[in-house]
């Protein structure tokens, strides 16, 4: 029993209930306020499990910009009348519960093996850290270590925003801007450079520290998204050689490197190990950008964004 | 390895030229995809040579760091002929799309193309948290092709989109498990040290069923019929060709590497039984279907039930000969499937109905595309000699030889005759010349023969049976 104990269980207790009212709130926008919330709570419980990276991520990208796309989407859906409690269609949720549950509660009863705190994960990526150019771990494992797991990911929001170019040709007439709402707009004003600031520092913390380009693309998209949706910014038409062109413009280089270290130096995405730092910090300055735009494109985008 | 490298590459070149190059038309962009294919058919056959001569399987540590933390790439005989499979898949597919009338959609191309790099990027990999991302980028193109159909299939994307990443989760929880037990993600590593205990079982029961949900083996194959039927002939021939058996790869993986043999031996009759119904009910499902592309989307439900028989016995038996069955029956299923899909979309589009009974008189209306349909349809019943005979022969021996498996011989037995009934429903129909459906327009010729191409191919794998049998005989790995 430690006095750390009491913030962990209100957490604890707090996500608990978040979720359920999410889960039961009466109205659509109720429902997708308290998911925010559950983002914010959730990303909290990352920080003290000790994974800031984790938590970053699921602040900007978890409780932000899938909060705004709820939004967004909310909007085209037509107006709900009270819904009825049908037990017939939460069954499957109802199964996955219980199993979920019970897998969760067998793992735990379950002998462990070895203890898992102990530092059996830790030790190779500790003992190759020195060669990885970067200091801090989860960058090394991330852009060096496992760096085609990352390229993958890279991949993934490239089909995601080609399969998103696929839904539009219907949407009739694209959603003009809401009538900006002057708080918005000022707020915006402020907001946006300091997303910027903070951005721009967490890929360049990534290195050392917390942070990185996932982190620090989703807070860029997060200021992009604000300047598109107040009419600041214009559409990031999918023509624009511009656009195309950042949005390809990680992979590119990724792709790039592999294929250089694989032809003129020691083999597939092996780095020399003097740049190494260097052509991380390059990777993911680039992979940031694509980041950015993609996800603004994901949430914010537009008929007259993607298909024109 | 190299080869392979780039037989994974080009591919993913030609979909980012197709995305950022000045003025791309989509006539550009399939000549730019068509090349890359090809290209990408030509590295993984010079792969594939490379590695029966050299005769061991190659692998290659990414970055160079050591095993364990490294991500592993693996190049045996087997992948290589999966790499050439997938490329040649998607060659056909591509032709038929830019020659046929019918489109697919401007963003065919760049999908089909990404689709491709994921699959490549499957058959190499030897990392369960990698072939997870792999799962996840051949489910995100799949249920995007699927929409190119336009807003009637969004129904049909949408539930594949959310079931697979249903799919995604399950399976990744399972790798959870795995990796906090045994502190490793490499599949050979995995191999060596795994072991039967409860929170194994558990990780494998929940892989299993994350992969069959995606692979679409029965029982989790509802969303199938939906997705490959709604989407345009080229797209319907990829999905059913290549995108579920990277599922039954990795499930593959899962049983004869990762999981200790005696589990699997345990194991091994269910996944066979599973399998045994799937042929059945997949069988009697279109049957009855009365639509053309329903019907060939529920004969790959029935078609899976093959392979997952097939390994099943390998899981019980563990005799090597049974990998050969499997994966003969994933190529010659791949390659009949394709020119089903494409015959198919040319008799819908060209005598402008959906339903089978549109086929009236099909021999004579669109006799090319109906002689496509059947001569692929006889390599599904398992016609001597394509390919499809060749697959069932390798699984039948074991089991004739010895007469306590004979039960599983009848389930065969009874899997051919229901897909002998289904594919001679639609000849019956098509023969049937005294009340013609008349087509809509005059048949285009060049998209019926490039139907026709896969199924010639699959017919001529006999040629080849003995060099594939070789081939496969490694035991796979």
């Amino acid at each position: 029993m430690t006095v750390e104990l009491l913030p962990d269980l209100v957490l604890c207790v707090l996500l608990l209930v978040v979720a359920w009212s999410a889960l039961f709130a009466s109205t659509r926008r109720d429902a997708m306020a308290l998911f925010v919330a559950f983002g914010m709570i959730v990303a909290l419980v990352w920080a003290r499990l000790g994974a800031p990276d984790l938590a970053l991520a699921e602040a900007a990208i978890g409780a932000g910009l899938t909060g705004v796309l709820l939004l967004r989407a909310a909007r085209k859906l037509p107006v709900s009348s009270a819904r009825r409690f049908d037990y017939r269609r939460h069954l499957g949720a109802l199964t996955f519960i219980v199993v979920a549950v019970s897998g969760f509660a067998v793992s735990i009863i379950l002998p462990s093996p070895a203890d898992i705190t102990a530092n059996n994960f830790d030790s190779p990526v500790a003992a190759a850290m020195p060669d990885s150019g970067v200091s801090h771990p989860v960058t090394a494992v991330l852009l060096n270590f496992r760096a085609w797991d990352t390229f993958l990911e890279l991949l993934v929001l490239l089909f995601a925003i080609t399969g998103l170019r696929q839904l539009f040709p219907i949407e009739k007439e694209s959603l003009e801007p809401a009538r900006t709402w002057q708080l918005l707009v000022s707020w915006t004003r402020t907001l946006v450079p300091l997303l910027l600031l903070v951005g721009a520092y967490l890929l360049w913390r990534g290195s050392s520290g917390p942070g990185g380009a996932f982190q620090a693309g989703a807070l860029l998209a997060a200021g992009c998204v604000m300047l598109r949706i107040t009419g600041m910014l214009p559409p990031l038409h999918w023509s624009l050689f511009a656009v195309r062109g950042s949005v390809c413009a990680g992979t590119l280089l990724f792709l790039c490197t592999a294929v250089l270290t694989h032809s003129l130096g020691a083999g597939w995405l092996d780095y020399p190990e003097a740049h190494a730092g260097t052509l991380i910090l390059m990777i993911e300055t680039l992979a940031t950008l694509s980041i950015a735009i993609i996800l603004t494109l994901l949430v914010a985008g537009e008929r007259k964004d993607l298909c024109s | 390895m190299n080869d392979a490298l780039l037989s994974l590459v080009t591919p993913l070149v030609a979909a980012l030229i197709v995305l950022t190059g000045p003025a791309m038309t989509p006539r550009r962009a399939s000549v730019v995809v068509l090349l890359g294919s090809a290209l990408s058919f030509v590295a993984a056959l010079l792969a594939l040579q490379s590695v029966t001569t050299s005769g061991a399987t190659q692998t290659l540590n990414l970055g160079g760091w050591e095993d364990g933390l490294a991500i592993r790439l693996r190049l045996s005989p087997l992948s290589a002929l999966l790499l050439a499979f997938t490329a040649l898949i998607h060659l056909l597919a591509g032709l038929y799309a830019r020659f046929s009338r019918f489109t697919s959609g401007d963003d065919f191309w760049v999908l089909s193309a990404f689709l491709h790099t994921a699959l490549a990027a499957l058959w190499l990999s030897a990392d369960l948290f990698n072939l997870y991302i792999t799962l996840e980028l051949i489910g995100l193109a799949a249920v995007a092709m699927v929409a190119l159909s336009g807003p009637k299939a969004y129904q049909a994307a949408a539930d594949y989109l959310l079931l697979s990443l249903a799919a995604s989760m399950i399976y990744l929880l399972g790798v959870v498990f795995l990796y906090s037990e045994y502190h490793t993600l490499d599949v050979i590593q995995l191999g060596t040290v795994s072991a039967d205990s409860a929170r194994t079982r558990l990780a494998l029961a929940l892989i299993t069923a994350g992969l069959m949900l995606k692979g679409a083996l029965w029982p989790l194959h509802l969303w199938l019929p939906a997705a490959h039927a709604g989407a345009p002939a080229a797209v319907s021939a990829l999905l059913s060709a290549v995108v579920v058996k990277g599922p039954l790869f990795i499930l593959w993986l899962a049983w004869t590497e990762v999981a200790p043999a005696d589990l699997a031996r345990e194991v091994g009759p269910m996944v066979a039984t599973a399998g045994m119904i799937a042929l059945v009910a997949g069988g009697w499902a279109a049957m009855r279907s009365p639509y053309i592309k329903v019907l060939v989307a529920y004969s790959t439900v029935a078609q899976l039930g093959y392979a997952l028989m097939a390994l099943g016995l390998l899981m019980s038996w563990q005799i090597p000969q049974m990998h050969i069955a499997l994966w003969l029956f994933v190529i010659a299923h791949g390659l009949a499937k394709a020119s089903l899909f494409m015959a198919a979309g040319e008799m819908q589009g060209t005598l402008g109905t959906r339903r089978l009974t549109g086929l009236r008189g099909a021999t004579q209306t669109v006799p090319i595309a109906m002689f496509a349909f059947a001569v692929a349809g006889g390599s599904l019943i398992g016609l001597p000699p394509s390919g499809g005979f060749l697959a069932k022969w390798v699984l039948l021996e074991p089991i004739l030889s010895q007469p306590q498996n004979w039960p599983w011989a009848f389930g065969i037995l009874l899997g051919t005759l229901v897909s002998a009934a289904y594919i001679f429903r639609v000849v019956v129909l098509a023969f049937d010349r005294a009340t013609i459906n008349p087509p809509d327009t005059r048949p285009y010729l060049m998209g019926h023969w490039l139907a026709l191409l896969p199924a010639l191919i699959v017919w001529g794998m006999a040629l080849l049976g003995e060099q594939l049998i070789g081939l496969l005989a490694g035991g796979g790995v």
